[in-house]
């Protein structure tokens, strides 16, 4: 407004012309009429162009009303278009040559075109008393009655008029107004509320004709034909039968309109005005599309407390809280954070251009960010710029010309550089508005906010299904579901109430979306909760407080950014980077993701260190192995989802959601802080749970009656280990050596198989190949020797099990070598064992052996069947295996007593079978072992094993003697006797039973000699020997 | 709530469980894997009895048997707006954790009575009023479910404490 004093038609005017407030105030423009036509002395020339007018007027402002929805975007265009001119008048204060007049009188065409051409009369009626009382043009005084020069008196004029006004009583007046707008349609309706579309335009009323003209000079035109008819009013000689004149701005470039009864009367009107392109021809506009051309958006109303957002400068696309609106609608005062640096960053404030000017500060400085003013930080460096005002409410300070009070710029502003609409206020802006609030949000009007949200509610925002409240309106406290949207209707399905079922339309800002304490919500918009899924635990009005389910924080945030979500996991991506994934920063470090803002992730590494990392500093997404495996502390295995604790520090719980080499991501669901992750290494923790759910499917050895059997007796050591496929287990130890070149050193296996290890020595560092048995694993560390059942795959001794098979009679290393020595009978594998045994056999010289009755005498020696006794006597299976009852009976009786002598001699007889009986004679080993044919083996043991247990039994039982006797084996009798010098104490019975078998042998004399040698020892024996 | 419910349940029995004993073995496995077992929407928390067990199929080419067991199980339904008695196990700045048997239950903040101040300075740290309600780790609680928030495997829900006759007990 500086301008304008000194010019009377200053450009700023124009500004204000193009103020948003405009079009829709009506009243102003009745007003208008009414005011002119109170000077009494041209009323009754006026009258009838006041009517056409008036009735016109009407109309259109109908349309006005009716189409105030669609075009306001056009107009704020214009409007910034004007600002930008507006600013580089400010600046160059060069103002434009622009000449407009503005007479009372005909002030009329502006408002008519009523699209632009704001109302801002209030103030404009200043600037006419200016103009009216010093600068008029002789053409205006021309038009203008005699008298109507100056200013005041036309004050007077519409005094007295209201004062005629007043005095008349109402009946008569509202005679004279029907009168007066008789013939107007809406007027003429008995109807206290006219449809719309009956004042639309009709073929009756003018047409409008669209003219062309040089683009952008539109409204030079428009004010060149208000100009000439203002020279050449209704009533003079020549007059301009044009009704009205406008433009559409920028939407229409290139175009204006004019109404006229005919075309003649247009191009009458328009002759020689500049701009104006009489060669184009001008188009009669369509009846149907009159009412667009006029088409405008109500202004939006400004309310102190309502948000707004700022245009330019430095406070740019910040929001601004209205404290305060004029009268005028124009200015309006705003309250900021202000974002000040407080003369902290230009250090060259000072500094002086060298034409002494100071230098414009840098365009590009860095905003400083939204603080509250801290008159601290101001007089740190600015004291001489800060003054204190003590105001009414409370103390203000003045900085740099601007004023704060409570921290807050309170600075004012012309309407146009603000933005109104969509201005969309976040939750977090609005906040830091909150005076005095705790936690931000208690001083907080949110009604008003809610009432700024309201209007930019995008149409987007309900979605069919949603549940929804009618607040207001008069079908306020409807509750339903929206089944469709419709541009701001939606149409909602009811589900409560009376009118249950029906489907009503509502405009949105009538609603609100509707959720109950329990709800789980998804924050799709509107604040930077984005994507935040919860679950809501306090709903108060239009704010809803959902927990988040990522956080299990608190979150407000508005209902009508909110969804009901059917999403369960907790929600929140990132391109493919979700809450809980493990992520590959680099080679050697990984991080669990625990928030995904919009660009970035939160992620905590393995380290347990927190960082922002942006999705492209990231290698590439673990995918989760539910396979991975580690060891707590004690050793036990732990998977993904066991429950783990910490055990020093700060004992922390959680279900491990990664393992990552000796790393485990827990996740605990009652910590806070790192959504719940945290970092611990595998040898401090110990197990508290296994997962839950982890399904091992059918656990044999708990639930198999067979196992079940097996256990009670302490389990079978002679089970055959569980074979064991793939990897062999001697793989990856450390072995040493027993024999060979490289006994006593000691290797790693690398490769193994049945036979053969391939072992690398420490040593040589060179794999050499061993075989497995002279391999013994041993600890790395200690070199202890280790035991590994089932030492390799596949053991070789079949026996083993087959021996299990037979009973525990076959006990100690023996029988499996025996085994190991397929073809030999077994007693010869005892003998070939390298056991002590062995060598008692060959030399009896053991004690062992002479305990195992086998005595050391040679016969013994020459007679396998020696073996056999003393495999028989040490296996109570096979005594029991004996198909004698008399020798099983007596079974144990043989073990005790198994070495005597007569045992052996019952052995010796026990051979009843053929091939013993030839055995016998064949007494050198060599024999022997040619015996081990099959067939003989086999019968060879039996009988063995029946001289075996015979022996015991023998003793006792005469009978056996008696068939010992009697066979050929008598020979072998004889050694038996040869064992017996040694003790003497067995053979006390031995005799007996012997004597008893000899009569049977009968015929055989060295038995009876050998019965009575007994009693004598070996010499009568070896006399009976040679005696056959 | 609680509920007597009668489910269906397949369970596949391998041979070596064939035998005299088979009823055991498939009732002994039934409880194993049905008591105790979140649904996402229940929880079974024992099972009464057998309904039915059905003829055992043989799953060809595995050996196994499958059998189908109908049986009636009492299960426990969390519903909003139940009220529960439930055990305080952590306590934090933002709300109480509790556990109503098997069913974790968090009280926010916002769900707590405002008198009831967050207390973190005490060992261990409590929500107290300063008289006599201090709600601590183990506290037992009585409070009513807000909201049920079905998982997969497990059911999350929110309580409060911030109506009549809810609180520490």
């Amino acid at each position: 407004m500086s301008n304008f004093l000194n010019q009377d038609f200053g450009s700023d005017e124009e500004d204000d012309d193009f103020n948003p407030v405009a079009a829709e105030e009506s009243d102003v423009e009745d007003a208008k009429p009414q005011k002119r036509r109170a000077s009494p002395e041209d009323a009754a020339d006026d009258v009838k162009y006041d009517r056409d007018d008036a009735e016109d007027n009407d109309a259109k402002e109908d349309i006005d009303d009716d189409a105030d929805g669609g075009a306001g975007d056009n107009d704020e265009n214009g409007d910034e278009d004007e600002e930008d001119e507006d600013d580089e008048d400010d600046e160059q204060a060069v103002e434009r040559p622009r000449k407009r007049r503005r007479g009372g009188v005909h002030s009329f065409f502006e408002e008519e075109a009523g699209v632009d051409e704001e109302e801002d009369e209030a103030e404009d009626e200043e600037d006419e008393l200016a103009e009216f009382g010093t600068e008029m043009h002789p053409d205006d005084l021309d038009a203008l009655p005699a008298g109507a020069e100056t200013d005041d008196r036309r004050h007077r004029q519409l005094d007295r008029q209201r004062e005629l006004d007043a005095t008349m009583d109402a009946e008569k007046q509202a005679q004279m107004l029907k009168e007066r707008y008789g013939r107007n349609r809406a007027a003429a309706t008995d109807a206290l509320v006219i449809p719309k579309r009956l004042l639309l335009p009709s073929v009756e009323d003018p047409s409008i004709w669209g003219c062309r003209c040089k683009p952008g000079k539109e409204k030079e035109v428009v004010y060149s034909i208000q100009k000439r008819m203002e020279e050449r009013p209704a009533n003079s000689r020549n007059p301009i039968r044009l009704i009205s004149a406008f433009e559409r701005g920028n939407i229409m470039q290139g175009w204006f309109y004019c109404e006229a009864r005919r075309q003649a009367d247009v191009t009458d009107a328009l002759e020689g005005i500049a701009f104006y392109y009489p060669s184009q021809k001008m188009t009669l506009v369509p009846v149907k599309e009159m009412p667009d051309l006029l088409r405008v958006q109500k202004s939006e109303e400004l309310m102190p407390g309502g948000w707004v957002r700022i245009k330019r400068g430095t406070y740019q696309g910040d929001l601004a809280q209205i404290e305060e609106v004029e009268t005028n609608g124009l200015n309006v005062t705003v309250r900021l954070v202000p974002r000040l640096d407080y003369g902290m960053n230009d250090d060259n404030a000072a500094m002086l251009g060298p034409d002494g000017k100071r230098k414009r500060a840098t365009v590009n400085k860095v905003r400083p960010p939204q603080r509250p003013f801290s008159e601290a930080e101001a007089k740190k460096k600015h004291a001489k710029y800060l003054s204190a005002t003590s105001g009414l409410g409370g103390k203000s300070w003045s900085y740099l010309n601007e004023t704060y009070i409570d921290g807050f710029l309170i600075k004012d502003m012309r309407v146009q550089h603000l933005i109104t609409k969509n201005v969309n206020p976040r939750l977090e802006e609005v906040t830091m508005f909150a005076r005095g609030g705790e936690d931000g949000t208690a001083n907080l009007d949110l009604a008003s906010l809610a009432e700024t949200l309201k209007n930019s509610t995008a149409e987007d925002s309900y979605q069919p299904g949603d549940p929804v409240e009618v607040y207001r309106g008069e079908q306020q406290g409807l509750i339903g579901r929206t089944v469709s949207t419709r541009g701001d209707i939606v149409s909602l399905q009811v589900t409560e109430g009376d009118l249950a079922g029906q489907t009503i339309d509502a405009p949105i800002r009538t609603l609100r979306k509707r959720f109950r304490e329990g709800d789980h919500v998804k924050v799709i918009g509107g604040s930077r909760y984005q994507n935040e899924l919860g679950m809501v635990v306090q709903v108060k009005d239009d704010t809803v407080t959902l927990l988040s389910d990522m956080s299990m924080q608190e979150i407000t945030v508005f209902s009508k950014d909110l969804r009901l979500s059917a999403e369960m996991a907790a929600d929140g991506q990132l391109g493919i980077y979700d809450v809980h994934d493990l992520v590959q920063l680099d080679a050697a470090t990984v991080a669990c993701v625990i928030k995904v803002d919009r660009e970035s992730l939160r992620v905590v590494d393995q380290n347990g260190s927190l960082r922002n990392v942006l999705p492209t500093q990231i290698a590439n997404k673990l995918a989760p192995r539910r396979d991975a495996v580690a060891t707590d502390r004690n050793g036990a295995e732990i998977r993904n989802g066991d429950t783990v604790r910490e055990v020093y520090g700060e004992q922390r719980s959680g279900v491990i959601t990664h393992i990552y080499r000796s790393f485990l991501f827990l996740h605990n669901k009652a910590q806070t802080e790192n959504a719940g992750i945290s970092v611990v290494r595998t040898t401090n923790v110990v197990t508290v749970s296994a997962r839950g759910g982890r399904h091992t499917g059918p656990d044999l050895t708990k639930m198999n009656p067979a196992m079940a059997m097996q256990a009670p007796g302490g389990g079978n050591p002679n089970m055959p280990p569980p074979r064991r496929g793939g990897r062999d287990r001697l793989i990856g130890k450390t072995v040493a050596v027993r024999k060979g070149r490289y006994k006593g050193l000691v290797g790693i296996v690398r490769n193994a198989d049945d036979e053969y290890a391939q072992v690398e020595l420490y040593t040589t560092n060179k794999p050499v190949l061993l075989q497995r048995e002279i391999l013994v694993p041993k600890d790395p560390i200690s070199k202890q020797t280790l035991d590994i059942g089932g030492g390799r795959p596949g053991s070789r001794v079949p026996s083993y099990s087959g021996s299990g098979a037979q009973g525990g009679g076959w006990q100690g290393g023996r029988t499996p070598m025996a085994a190991a020595d397929s073809s030999r009978t077994p007693a010869w594998g005892g003998s070939s064992s390298r056991t002590p045994a062995w060598g008692g056999l060959s030399g009896s010289r053991t004690p062992a052996w002479k305990n195992d009755g086998s005595r050391t005498s040679n016969p013994y020696a020459e007679g396998n069947r020696t073996a056999y006794g003393g495999l028989g006597n040490r296996t109570p299976a096979w005594n029991s295996g004996s198909r004698t009852p008399h020798d099983s009976g007596s079974g144990y009786d043989a073990f005790a007593s198994g070495s005597r002598t007569p045992a052996w001699g019952a052995a010796g007889a026990g051979n009843r079978t053929p091939a013993w009986g030839g055995l016998p004679n064949s007494r050198d080993q060599r024999d022997f072992d040619d015996a081990p044919t099959p067939g003989g083996n086999y019968s060879a043991p039996t009988p063995g094993a029946y001289g075996a247990p015979t022996p015991g039994a023998s003793a006792p039982t005469p009978g056996a003697w008696a068939e010992s006797a009697s066979t050929p084996g008598g020979a072998f009798s004889a050694p038996t006797p040869g064992g017996l010098p040694k003790r003497g104490g067995y053979d006390a019975p031995t005799p007996a039973a012997f004597d008893a078998p000899t009569p049977a042998m009968g015929g055989i004399a060295a038995t009876p000699g050998a019965g009575y040698g007994d009693d004598d020892g070996g010499p009568r024996y070896d006399e009976g020997t040679p005696s056959p | 709530m609680f509920f007597l419910k009668e489910e269906t349940k397949v369970i596949t029995m391998h041979p070596s469980y064939f035998g005299p004993n088979m009823r055991e073995f498939l009732i002994a496995r039934l409880n194993e894997e049905e008591e105790g077992r979140c649904t996402g929407d229940h929880f079974v928390i024992c099972v009464m009895d057998m309904v039915d067990i059905g003829e055992g199929r043989v799953v060809p080419s595995s050996g196994s048997a499958e059998y189908t067991i109908k049986y009636r199980a009492i299960i426990w339904k969390p519903f909003r707006g139940e009220t529960v008695d439930a055990i305080v196990t952590s306590v934090k700045p933002t709300g109480i954790f509790t556990l109503a048997g098997p069913l974790s239950v968090f009280i926010a903040r916002k769900n707590i009575p405002s008198d009831i101040k967050w207390e973190p300075n005490t060992v261990p740290p409590q929500y107290t009023d300063h008289a006599d309600q201090v709600i601590e780790k183990g506290t037992s609680l009585r409070l009513k479910i807000l909201g049920v928030k079905p998982d997969v495997a497990a059911i999350n829900a929110i309580g409060t404490i911030k109506e009549d006759y809810l609180g520490p007990l």
